[in-house]
């Protein structure tokens, strides 16, 4: 009977149902489809254990980072000194746990900075249209027109190195891509019918954009947000360790690895930038993990 | 067909005009002018503040900051660049001294990242699903998320200092200066360099050789019995390449900004390893310069690829008119 297959599938389900373990399920879809993702969350995982310890530093080490210590110099990882210690004697593992809170914070900062700027005016900028939208493009065609690391190292010789700084000069180098982003999601939903509805009502032009259109846009804007704190850490390792990012008084990521730039330290001590550059290496990735799980969780064509 | 590339050719020139503008604009907030790197600080106090006004006149140091740009843009245009405050060197002389080694390198890692990038693409997308598929997945993603420089670091651990199959750094050893004796330097920087970029290609190309694999003229192709190589090679294959050749174009400026970094850590005598002496000597003039060059390498490039794509796709060509 061709109808019989079906009928057991049936029959199953309101057995399921009977049971009690098919409840409409609650809570966010993107979010179980997240959960369902091993890598996402293997990267949520790695990215809250970096994080944490880098927050909780000082419960998890009792050394200070910049202590320094002359009588303990070079020595190699023991039970004392997990990562061993540099030439100064500094423990290089509370180094890298408070280091990450500054990396974090550039990477991250920035990123949401990025974000916050290049969203608040990609969308006023894509609803409006007009010579705002097009004076708006040309700037940030401007930045884009650099390869980012010349136009970092660019404004890091005309303003000089602080922290401060370089989260600006971050948020300046990186904010064209968020705009562009923002812009492109506004210009296709700004023709949705809601939005001649509300617009018809005589809501305000601001309200339209940030309440009732911005919400649609935030996926691609979260993945993008996502992509770019792993671009910004990576770029302030890359720069740190040239000597030119965050002052070197600051532990962060990069300055610990600037040491390796000496060829006998990096055969020689190993524990001095090996460890840390692994660890970067596992933020970045846990943070591209999430990423490309926020992606798919964002994407209607793919059900979880 | 010129007249598309002579029209996005005439775009560029306001575009750099405008650029550099603003550059100059910014190192006007720089501290110190020509003058003060000119007199060596141990002299400063003796040297009366007639005399600098002098030399800065002479200089023409204290005209309007529009007219000074003017002068220096008109200079550029022929061609003079100025000269770096370290050495007075002409910019220009500095520039085709060092472009050769990044041209190298970067073609280099361009043509590595290239084929590995598509091959394991295409392989990745052929065994769709299975351990090597998701396996390569897993390395694309290291590859995007290792610091280059950090890769660069163990990279000459390993193989320099601990086994000692390649050099540590540089170009050319003294004396050998045929193009195979620096192979063995080149090894290294361009294998690090290509890193991120195949592990960028990889995915799109898997990516886009999927979408070509799930269309209809690979059903035909393999309705009418063709061999499974030749619908994979002939027919998907190069479908699925239009979009890689875009986005190889488009990572460009990944390859020029990693090249910055990489130079410095192989001490490549690059334009980029230059770049970062420059910001760290405050060349104020020789940083600007170069950032205006690899705007002008950056906007080239972004024309090629639109070219290209205008070349391989008609529909392109004819939106644009």
């Amino acid at each position: 009977m061709p109808g019989s297959a079906l009928d057991r599938k049936f029959d199953r389900i309101r057995e399921m149902e009977e049971a009690g373990k098919l409840k409409t399920r609650t809570g966010s879809r993107a979010l179980r489809k997240m959960l369902n993702n091993p890598l996402a969350l293997v990267g949520l995982v790695l990215f809250s254990i970096i994080l944490l310890a880098s927050v909780f530093a000082p419960w998890l080490t009792e050394y200070d980072p910049g202590k320094i210590d002359l009588r303990g110099r070079l020595q190699a990882p023991s039970a004392d000194h997990w990562f061993g210690t540099d030439k100064t004697g500094r423990d290089v593992f509370a180094r890298v746990l408070y280091g990450g809170r500054v990396s974090i914070l550039v990477g991250l900062g920035s990123a949401l900075l990025c974000a916050a700027v290049g969203v608040l005016i990609g969308c006023y900028a894509g609803y409006k249209g007009g010579w705002i939208d097009v004076i708006c493009l040309r700037i940030s065609e401007i930045f884009m027109a650099f390869p980012q690391i010349i136009l970092v190292l660019l404004l890091v010789s005309i303003v000089g190195q602080s922290l401060l700084n370089l989260i600006i000069i971050f948020v300046v180098s990186g904010w064209g891509a968020m705009f562009r982003l923002a812009r492109a999601r506004m210009l296709s939903l700004r023709e949705e019918e809601y939005v001649q509805a509300l617009r018809s009502f005589g809501v305000s032009t601001a309200r339209i954009c940030y309440k009732h259109i911005l919400p649609n846009a935030l996926g691609p804007i979260m993945v993008n947000v996502t992509l770019t704190t792993a671009m910004f850490i990576l770029a302030e390792a890359g720069l740190s360790f040239l000597g030119l990012g965050v002052p070197l008084n600051i532990p962060t990521w990069g300055n610990i690895l600037n040491v390796a730039q000496d060829l006998r330290v990096l055969q020689n001590n190993w524990w001095m930038w090996l460890p840390v550059g692994l660890v970067i290496s596992l933020f970045v990735l846990s943070v591209n993990f999430i990423g490309d799980g926020l992606r798919d969780s964002a994407d209607p064509m793919q059900q979880g | 067909m010129l007249i598309f590339i002579i029209r996005r050719l005439l775009i560029l020139i306001p575009m750099l005009v405008v650029i550099s503008f603003l550059v100059y604009l910014g190192l006007e907030f720089t501290p110190g002018d020509a003058v003060s790197h000119m007199i060596p600080p141990e002299l400063a106090n003796t040297v009366s503040a007639e005399k600098l006004e002098l030399i800065r006149e002479s200089l023409g140091l204290n005209k309007s900051f529009l007219h000074r740009y003017w002068i220096w843009l008109t200079h550029a245009v022929t061609g003079d660049f100025g000269h770096s405050l370290a050495g007075g060197v002409a910019i220009s002389q500095i520039v085709l001294d060092r472009l050769p080694a990044t041209l190298e390198l970067s073609a280099a890692a361009l043509l590595i990242s290239t084929i590995l990038g598509c091959l394991l693409g295409t392989y990745s997308a052929l065994h769709r699903g299975s351990w090597s598929d998701s396996g390569l997945t897993v390395v694309g993603m290291l590859g995007v998320s290792i610091p280059e420089f950090f890769f660069g670091l163990v990279a000459i651990l390993i193989f320099a200092l601990k086994l000692g199959w390649l050099p540590v750094g540089g170009r050319l050893m003294p004396g050998f200066d045929s193009w195979f004796d620096h192979l063995p330097n080149i090894v290294l920087p361009a294998l690090v360099l290509s890193l991120m970029m195949t592990a960028g290609v990889m995915r799109y190309s898997r990516s886009s050789m999927l979408d070509a694999l799930n269309r209809d003229f690979i059903k035909t192709a393999r309705s009418k019995g063709l061999p499974e190589w030749r619908i994979n090679f002939l027919h998907g294959f190069r479908v699925a390449l239009t979009p890689v050749i875009v986005i190889i174009g488009f990572r460009l400026p990944t390859l020029i900004g990693g090249s910055v970094i990489i130079e410095e850590v192989f001490q490549w005598p690059g334009v980029g390893a230059e770049f970062i002496e420059a910001v760290r000597g405050q060349d104020y003039p020789l940083v600007m310069m170069i950032a205006l060059f690899s705007v002008f390498a950056m906007l080239l490039a972004s024309l090629i690829v639109d070219v290209l794509t205008a070349w391989i796709d008609p529909r392109v060509r004819m939106g644009a008119q």
